[in-house]
């Protein structure tokens, strides 16, 4: 990316489907050491610092995607549901909720009491009101497209409301756990909700200083247990070395890095105390099956074939984070021996190309953006480096984030280094790219009849073990063909203070503990 | 007569810098427009391949890009003689409420700085001047020569980091202190800064007075006045030092107009929210009327200073004053 | 009309804009003041006074005689050596060869500089990054030269709506922030080395212009030239045998002071993210990606930090040598 800020994406929304697995339960990961629940009777109030790279783009949650955005938001609005901290949907301003037997009606029970920052209360109209204008194109929310089961929204009464489907949706609990798809205020717009945030969340704007920062107060009339610090201040420093020095001298509490250096330079030079998150995002080589040679299945397996995802990890990450395959989620996870190639193998990848008729090697433009994330070009030199000894030319092409993005969606490119947002359920992280209808079809450059098929299978079934198997199955097809080449997960860095606690990171990068985090 | 030759240099003078300023407008505009990428997906990244096309319609309406480049210029253009800069959708702000907060603030940094090098410099090059090619000059000219060789932004990062290791302190950690709000603590967020960007343009001022100083004193009024007996000091003073003030600020007042856009590097080092962060961020979320409007104000002031240096010189030197 | 005006005495030298704004150098007349007369201020009309010696075979021992071109050179020639054994693959490593069995290694007897996080060899890299960035500031200052120079010269000599013309565009480029304008430029094409040459290459043109237009416009007024006129010689012919000869000098001093300067702003541009793309090392990518190994891994910012400021020192001191050896009022006074 232009500049060396930090402007990241949370790779796709942070919709995920939950009645899942739990996550940290994933057994042998190195994730998270969140064993430290909020220590029970804890209410010192303190003022936290976190220290962030970039300003928020955007103070209206339909339309928040940048990381650190979504993190405001997070704690200044409600939602439906919520999410728990393994990603389980449990309930939000909704406290129970009803499914239909033909489950093409849902309705949930509002919880009473509940207001917004500015005192007003939170009824089925503001909801119904929400739901109805993020479904309205004019209103180009971006949670649009994952409420399209939504046929109607009706509000019998100013605690109930019902959602008439269109047909079965299995993620649709979670998408309404989603930030993008916050509960407002009917009687606000966008203009004066980017002057004063008015959400149900558990703190509120306090004051905000473009480019230097934004601070928010506890927000008394949150329904849930009142947060416990007074204020938090997110503080705008550009540069991730001078977050460290200000955490090394005591000016800010708390960081989430990227980068395993940087984190691991805070816990040495600031003494900070470094929680690992195993990450649902994914990095992988997105090869474009549409292009040239790799049209060739034979050239994307020599591609899978030549490229050691354990050495990609080492060398860009230090080896922090895991060899992945297609599906990240801890519930569904793929297996990642389970593909033609599972260790590197430069003779078949001889092989291989020696059947595309391409035994004397062939030329690869790979595009990756500059900045957007820590390890992106690294990753991309590994790839290049061990391409090379199977013969295959890798022509680096680094972009700016503004032109990645720009070719990325208009797929004009034979293969990318890219870090895709993984969402809990497979089918919201996969269904936009590999069925023929998909959003972002375009993009993943491959589908198939036999596919659009499993997919469809997967989002009406509402039985995990069928889905598991499912999902296991569309990952066999994708890694047996190549599509991509999936090569890690790795994790963010929480770093705080010694004097910080009650903080418990998320694998969706979600900060809404900090309502549970105090300091003294 | 006079008055009438003034007054055409210095209309022809504001026709140019407007001609000027309406260049770089045009560059300016182009440029941005050249970048790929627009503010939808500056915002949206990958996820604005999600949006309908009703979607990405409602939003570049929203954002005024569905206009045609030739409006979209114009009605900027014509918006800024209304004293209208534009508007920042990401702070929600109006671009003038904006660089009220950043300018004052790399103002201040270019102040300070010039302060501090021409405190360094000036002594610095007289003392060199005063013996050259002696171990002093030597000196002079180490300084001089560091101070063209070694990078702001690897000065920067160490100076801070090196400071938050033995001093235990960080002043720029702090939130940004205005100079209005916390004088002390706006102070110091500023020294360091300040001080790397001084150590730098110290060097030019250096080796300018040095040059000036040498010349001069090759002069023959300043021979005469040895001849005749002024003491030593007051020659360095009254005649040495007042010559060689046109070049001093010359150079002091380029170096100045520079400052206003070059010290984006240290402002993102030592989070300073300047005008040059400004543009940075507005470049990166494609916010065209931020940046335009913002590389617009800055070569204003360039412009400006620049004819407050020329200005400057009819104060100071006596030989011009008198055309 | 004859311009000698009676300036107040300027630095003959001019004087460079400091290393630690990448900032453009220093035109050496303030920027407001634009329009056919050069200002009082400035130095470069007295360059024509008498046409300037050639740099001559001479030039090198001429060099040679100041201490500080003498150890410019040195370093330079140390650092050219290092570039060519690169270049020619000499040293036991190449720059772009991963092994990631010894990533991240100290200074040993192999990797004299250590290796980095792919287990390339640092040494080999910081020679390799020498000759990319000094290719870098190479291409962009011969661009800018010849370029500057050409419409310098126009300008200078046409007069008129040339002069107006290129005028207009050098004060559009010097009030725009020169940073910013090589970041605008990187930022629209696909980044390589060369495309980065050339943004930095359009923020030193508009020096050039300045430089050499002032001197061109007291060039054509003087006699031979004047009388080639009359004789009604091929304007083409006036600039190439009687005009551009003038300027080599001052053509040349610029040039050596503009090398160092491009350097580091490359090497600025690289540290915010847009100078050489990676693989291929750069001096100012290098300290870039080093930046979060520093803590662990020191050898990776110190070895290119160190041979940057090296080659800009070098660089610095063999172009005040150049400057020496090619006026000799100054040489007198040191």
């Amino acid at each position: 990316m232009l500049i060396r800020t930090h402007k990241k994406h949370l790779p796709a929304a942070v919709a995920a489907i939950g009645a899942l697995a739990v996550l940290a339960g994933c057994s042998g990961t190195p994730s998270s050491t969140n064993s430290s629940t909020p220590p029970p009777g804890t209410s010192s109030g303190g003022n936290l610092v976190i220290g962030v790279t970039s300003d928020v783009d955007t103070l209206f949650p339909w339309k928040a995607t940048q990381f650190n955005t979504v993190n405001v938001m997070q704690v200044l609005y409600g939602t439906l549901t919520e999410y728990d901290q393994d990603l389980n949907v449990v309930p939000g301003i909704a406290e129970t909720w009803d499914v239909s037997d033909d489950r093409l009606s849902l309705t949930f029970h509002l919880r009473s009491g509940v207001k917004f920052a500015d005192g007003s209360d939170c009824d089925s109209a503001d909801v119904k009101s929400s739901l109805d204008k993020i479904r309205d194109e004019a209103t180009a929310a971006v949670a649009r497209s994952q409420l399209s089961s939504i046929e109607s929204v009706e509000a019998p009464d100013a605690a109930t409301i019902v959602l008439a489907l269109t047909s079965p949706d299995a993620g649709l609990l979670s998408s309404l756990a989603s930030i993008n798809t916050a509960i407002l205020s009917s009687d606000d717009t966008e203009e004066v909700l980017n002057e004063t945030p008015n959400g149900t969340g558990p703190f509120q704007l306090k004051e905000r200083k473009p480019s230097q920062s934004l601070t928010l107060a506890r927000n008394d009339n949150y329904w849930g247990d009142k947060a416990k610090l007074d204020t938090v201040e997110f503080r705008i420093i550009p540069d991730e070395t001078s977050i460290v020095t200000a955490m090394q001298s005591g000016n800010v509490q708390m960081s989430v890095f990227d980068d395993p250096l940087v984190a691991q330079s805070a816990a040495t030079s600031a003494n900070a105390t470094i929680q690992e998150q195993t990450q649902l995002a994914y990095h992988v080589l997105q090869l474009n099956a549409t292009k040239g040679d790799l049209t060739d299945i034979n050239v994307r397996l020599a591609i899978q074939c030549a490229i050691d995802r354990q050495q990609v990890l080492d060398s860009a990450a230090l080896g922090e984070g895991q060899v992945t395959g297609p599906v990240t989620s801890p519930a569904f996870r793929s297996d990642p021996a389970a593909r033609p190639c599972p260790e590197r193998d430069l003779d078949k990848a001889a092989e291989y190309l020696g059947k595309a008729g391409k035994a004397d090697g062939l030329t690869l433009k790979v595009m990756v953006s500059s900045g957007e994330y820590a390890t992106s070009v690294n990753e991309a030199q590994s790839i290049q480096a061990q391409l090379a000894e199977a013969k295959i030319t890798v022509e680096l092409e680094v972009l700016e984030s503004g032109a990645y993005v720009d070719r990325w969606l208009a797929a004009d490119f034979d293969a990318a280094v890219a870090l895709n947002g993984g969402r809990p359920d497979p089918d919201q992280a996969y269904s936009r790219y590999f069925t023929s209808t998909g959003n972002l079809n375009a993009v993943a450059g491959y589908s198939s009849p036999e596919l659009d098929d499993l997919f469809a299978k997967g989002k009406s079934s509402d039985n995990d073990a069928e889905r598991k198997q499912i999902y296991n199955q569309i990952s066999n097809i994708l890694e047996d063909n190549a599509v991509w080449v999936w090569l890690f997960t790795s994790f963010t860095y929480t770093a705080t203070t010694s004097n910080v606690q009650g903080y418990i990171p998320m694998a969706n990068d979600s900060m809404q503990y900090l309502r549970t985090t105090s300091i003294n | 007569m006079l008055t009438r030759i003034v007054h055409s240099s210095i209309t022809r003078r504001l026709v140019t810098a407007l001609g000027t300023l309406f260049g770089v407008a045009v560059l300016v505009f182009i440029m941005l427009r050249a970048i790929p990428g627009d503010q939808v997906t500056a915002q949206f990244g990958i996820e604005s391949g999600a949006l309908t096309p009703a979607q990405r319609a409602a939003l570049e309406s929203y954002y005024g890009l569905d206009q045609p480049l030739l409006v979209q210029f114009f009605s900027w253009l014509g918006n800024l003689f209304t004293g209208n800069l534009g508007f920042s959708a990401r702070a929600h702000l109006s671009v003038a409420e904006l660089t009220a907060q950043s300018l004052p603030v790399t103002v201040e940094l270019a102040v300070i700085t010039i302060v501090l090098s021409l405190v360094l410099g000036v002594p610095l090059g007289m003392l060199s001047a005063s013996k050259p090619n002696s171990a002093r000059d030597g000196l002079g000219q180490v300084v001089a020569l560091a101070g063209l060789s070694i990078p702001a932004f690897l000065l920067g990062s160490s100076v801070m980091a090196w400071v938050a290791t033995f001093w235990g302190q960080n002043p720029n950690g702090q939130a940004f202190a205005r100079l209005t709000d916390n004088p002390m603590l706006n102070l110091q967020q500023m020294i360091l800064p300040a001080g790397v960007l001084a150590f730098g343009i110290a060097a030019p001022i250096m080796r300018t007075t040095r040059t000036a100083v040498l010349d001069i004193r090759a002069k023959d009024f300043i021979r005469t006045a040895r001849a005749k007996g002024v003491p030593k000091a007051r020659i360095q003073m009254r005649h040495i030092l007042t010559n060689a003030l046109v070049p001093i600020t010359t150079m002091t007042g380029l170096q100045f107009g520079y400052l206003l856009g070059g010290a984006i590097v240290i402002e993102q080092i030592f989070s300073l929210p300047g005008i040059g962060r400004q543009v940075l961020v507005g470049i990166e979320q494609k916010e065209y009327a931020v940046v335009q409007s913002t590389i617009l104000i800055i070569a204003v002031c360039f412009v400006l200073v620049n004819l407050l240096t020329d200005m400057l010189y009819r104060v100071i030197d006596p030989r011009v004053r008198a055309l | 009309m004859t311009v000698t005006p009676p300036g107040p005495p300027m630095p003959s030298r001019p004087v460079p804009a400091s290393g630690a704004v990448p900032s453009r150098p220093m035109p050496s007349q303030p920027v407001s003041a634009p329009g056919p007369v050069p200002p009082p201020t400035s130095d470069t009309p007295k360059a024509p006074a008498k046409p300037r010696r050639r740099a001559g075979t001479n030039g090198l021992r001429q060099i040679l005689r100041s201490r500080a071109g003498a150890a410019g050179l040195v370093i330079v020639a140390l650092i050219g050596l290092l570039c060519l054994a690169s270049a020619c693959g000499w040293l036991p490593f190449e720059p772009n060869t991963q092994d990631p069995l010894v990533r991240l290694q100290g200074p040993s007897q192999t990797h004299w500089f250590g290796t980095d996080r792919f287990g390339r060899d640092v040494f080999a890299r910081v020679a390799a990054g020498v000759v990319n960035s000094s290719l870098i500031a190479l291409v962009a200052v011969a661009f800018s030269a010849l370029v500057g120079t050409l419409a310098g010269v126009a300008a200078g000599f046409f007069r008129g709506a040339t002069d107006a013309s290129v005028s207009g565009v050098t004060n559009v480029l010097f009030a725009f922030p020169p940073l910013l304008l090589a970041l605008a430029l990187a930022s629209v094409f696909t980044r390589n080395w060369f495309t980065v040459a050339v943004a930095i290459a359009v923020v030193y043109t508009p020096i050039f212009i300045r430089v050499t237009r002032g001197p061109v416009l007291s060039l054509r007024e003087i006699e031979f030239v004047r009388a080639a006129r009359a004789a009604g010689r091929n304007a083409f012919a006036i600039m190439f045998h009687h005009i551009l000869p003038n300027l080599t000098s001052i053509v040349i001093v610029q040039v050596t002071l503009s090398l160092s300067w491009a350097v580091l702003t490359e090497a600025s541009l690289s540290f915010l993210g847009l100078g050489t793309p990676p693989p291929a090392p750069s001096l100012g990518s290098m300290i870039y990606e080093a930046r979060t190994l520093a803590a662990i891994a020191p050898w990776t910012m110190i070895a290119p930090g160190v041979v940057m400021v090296l080659l800009v020192v070098g660089l610095n001191l063999l172009g005040d040598g150049v400057r020496d050896a090619l006026d000799p009022q100054e040489r007198t006074r040191r």
